[in-house]
């Protein structure tokens, strides 16, 4: 079946950051965020939370690997079952049980990334990949200057925050106009540059640039822009998503 | 719109029907499911039209749970240009339910 190279390329790259040591998790520990993303998906008790008028009202053990500490378990579980549930109470019971912000910022990157790799696999009809490797070494925290806790419910770096030391996550430093526009949702993951550009650069290739998507004069894929904005609205109510 | 929430009313988008039951389908991972909807999109709209939706649609199943699991507030004019019809095909209960 022929598929774009560069829906591939971007695939391939984005997966095979997942085996590298990130900014807060080992190359080890993102392996084991992307396994147990896919191990959430037979939970048994991320089923009967699922089916229940609240998830608080169910409770038990997750079904998991065993890799990772529980407050971690419990995050990716409930965003790969249950996102559209979740509210800042949950965020602020999460934190409180040790999850670190920038931890978790990154994590659900890796659970995205594992999310949107597998669901083009299975759709196309591919078999899911297996795991990436795993490479050695420390992971290189940092956390830019100027972010700011306004926005939602981990800390961003807005556009106009963004200090010469921090990577381009906004890709304003490029020829043209900025291909970023800082849109509420693209500064989701800002607190984590690096988990961020993974992301973006995986999902614009995907989906469109943000000036592919400005642009209705001509169409860039094999879709049309209201094919697509319909496919995205159709996702987005089908996981209760209100953004 | 109503077609985005209940996957069945009209929609005037060409090939709606099948993209819609393909997204459906994409999420459920049953691959049962999943061929038969991905040979609708093939047999109508062909195979690089396949791509880009299941390539679209699997973003759009990853960039929600980056949006929930952070709690992105949709930016005030989006709000205001969207109020009446969010309110009609019920996206604002949707809020209601986070817990």
């Amino acid at each position: 079946m022929p598929i774009r190279p560069d829906l591939l390329q971007a695939q391939d790259r984005a997966w095979t950051s997942l085996g590298h040591p990130g900014t807060w998790w080992t190359g080890a520990d993102r392996v084991a965020i992307a396994a147990e993303t896919r191990h959430a998906a037979s939970c048994p008790l991320c089923a009967a939370r699922a089916e229940a008028l609240s998830p608080a009202m169910v409770g038990g053990d997750h079904a998991t690997l065993g890799s990772l500490p529980g407050a971690a378990v419990e995050a990716i579980h409930r965003i790969r079952t249950d996102s559209g549930r979740i509210g800042e109470s949950w965020i602020d019971r999460l934190m409180a049980g040790g999850m670190d912000e920038a931890r978790y910022v990154e994590l659900v990157s890796v659970v995205a990334i594992t999310i949107a790799i597998d669901t083009f696999r299975s759709a196309v009809g591919l078999e899911v990949l297996p795991l990436p490797p795993v490479h050695l070494g420390a992971p290189r925290p940092s956390r830019p200057v100027g972010v700011k806790r306004d926005l939602c419910w981990v800390s961003t770096l807005a556009p106009e925050d963004v200090g010469p030391d921090d990577p381009d996550i906004y890709l304003m430093r490029r020829d043209g106009p900025p291909q970023r526009s800082g849109a509420n949702i693209q500064r989701a993951l800002s607190l984590v540059p690096q988990a961020m550009l993974q992301w973006w650069d995986m999902l614009e290739v995907m989906y469109m640039p943000g000036p592919w998507m400005r642009d209705f004069t001509r169409e860039y894929r094999a879709v049309s822009h209201a094919q697509i904005e319909m496919l995205a609205a159709r996702v987005s109510a089908l996981n209760r998503c209100i953004y | 719109m109503a077609g985005v929430m209940d996957g069945a009313s009209e929609m005037r988008v060409p090939h709606a029907t099948e993209l819609l039951d393909f997204v459906a389908a994409a999420l459920s991972f049953d691959p049962v499911r999943i061929a038969a909807t991905r040979d609708a999109v093939l047999n109508t709209m062909g195979e690089p039209a396949m791509v880009d939706a299941a390539a679209v649609i699997a973003g759009f199943n990853g960039i929600t749970r980056i949006a929930d699991a952070t709690g992105i507030p949709l930016e005030d004019f989006k709000a205001e240009q969207s109020e009446n019809w969010r309110a009609t095909l019920g996206i604002n209960q949707f809020a209601n339910t986070k817990s």
